[in-house]
């Protein structure tokens, strides 16, 4: 890639996106472009980005972007957070909600996986859930929607018992079943403007989406996410990331890694 | 009295000499200890003198298969404590269940990386 369009493209996602795209990754990016190049009829992914930087940001580039951003994921990545929220955190919240109805954000959440990992110990503890899925890129959330996974996806962090309980085989792909897949509406939403409609979430998942941003951009996330958290709510981040730009929104939970509760601060703020 | 500290063991069962020499790199990176069975009756013998505390488990061997030693293994005395992770190329729903109900912990379809075996060996409780 020419210096002028990895310039274009670092641009185009630190506004768009708040994703930074360090020089030492451009390979990645110019790897992960190639199809885009390729799909959409470009002689190379220089030809691509010359075509993005001619228009306004349009239908080419959110391609683009989203080919950059492509995110891998696993399910119950990490493990322990899941079980955290499993054990303490959703019983906690619906037995003091009205009808126990807990709602839900996986904020950032790719082809689904973090969401279907959510959804499926609620649906076994028979717990009132809502959950809203959220990603910029239309092409995970249609993987998303599908529920199809490969066999190597349901093996990174779903055990056979899981596997058997909540997804059907189909030749070598493995699909969740409706019951799983109907517990969660997936949505288009971009983490810089407003978070979904419909309330505050109870419990947010935002896992390694904000270590890839830009601080500045990270700023503007974390107070999307206060906005969007119930005061009483929890927010889980990835375990090496932090609310450090912002300390008076979110402090973190000792001998929980990765989970935050709302500031003194923030809950000043909201009352 | 304490038991003495001993190195966490685990036991390779596949015909296979390749897939129990990557097996065998990615178990021991975990801290294990490994030993090598290349089909069910010799890893029957083997758990005879001392159970491992963890078993990989192909499906289609010469002599005696995995599903028919883990049936003998879990009716020894002791044989209900290694845990037993199927790894094989076997993907069918019923066979997995199949697996599960004779007393396997895990199941784990081929091809595997290290991602997966350690994720795996995870929900069977062992790392």
């Amino acid at each position: 890639m020419t210096p002028e369009n990895l310039h274009h493209l670092q641009s185009l996602l630190v506004s768009r996106t708040g994703f930074l795209l360090a020089a030492d990754r451009a390979h990645l990016a110019e790897h992960r472009l190639a199809p885009v190049a390729r799909r959409e009829g470009y002689a190379g992914v220089d030809a691509l980005m010359d075509a993005v930087r001619a228009e306004p940001p349009a239908a080419l580039a959110w391609s683009a972007m989203e080919a950059v951003l492509n995110p891998e994921t696993w399910f119950r990545r990490d493990r322990a957070p899941f079980t955290t929220f499993a054990s303490e955190v959703l019983p906690a919240i619906a037995g003091v909600r009205p009808e126990g109805r807990v709602r839900i954000w996986s904020a950032g959440c790719a082809a689904g996986q973090e969401a279907y990992s959510l959804a499926m110990p609620a649906l076994e503890d028979q717990t009132n859930v809502e959950i809203v899925a959220t990603d910029l890129s239309q092409r995970a959330l249609e993987k998303a929607r599908t529920g199809i996974f490969t066999q190597f996806e349901v093996q990174r962090g779903l055990s056979a018992r899981r596997l058997l309980n909540w997804f059907d085989q189909s030749e070598d792909m493995w699909e969740a079943k409706p019951r799983l897949r109907s517990a969660i509406t997936f949505s288009r939403a971009n983490l810089l403007d407003e978070p979904p409609p419909g309330g505050r979430f109870d419990v947010i998942f935002c896992r390694y989406v904000l270590s890839d941003m830009a601080p500045e951009r990270r700023a503007r996330a974390l107070d999307v996410l206060e906005q969007a958290l119930a005061d009483d709510g929890c927010l889980f981040l990835g375990l090496d990331e932090t609310a450090g730009e912002r300390p008076d929104s979110f402090r973190p939970v000792p001998g929980r890694p990765g989970v935050f509760v709302k500031s003194p601060a923030a809950l000043r703020r909201a009352a | 009295m304490h038991p003495p500290v001993e190195a966490r063991t685990c036991l390779i069962v596949d015909d296979s000499r390749i897939i129990r020499k990557v097996a065998r790199r990615i178990v021991e990176e975990l801290g294990f200890e490994v030993d090598e069975a290349g089909d069910g009756a010799e890893a029957l013998a083997y758990c005879a003198t001392a159970m491992p505390e963890v078993i990989l488990l192909d499906w289609n061997m010469p002599v005696m298969d995995g599903l028919t030693f883990l049936r003998r293994l879990r009716s020894q005395p002791g044989g209900d404590q290694p845990k037993v992770l199927f790894c094989t190329i076997e993907t069918e729903v019923d066979r997995i269940k199949e697996a599960l109900d004779a007393g396997a912990d895990e199941y784990v379809m081929k091809p595997f990386d290290g991602e997966i075996l350690e994720s795996k060996l995870a929900e069977a409780g062992v790392v």
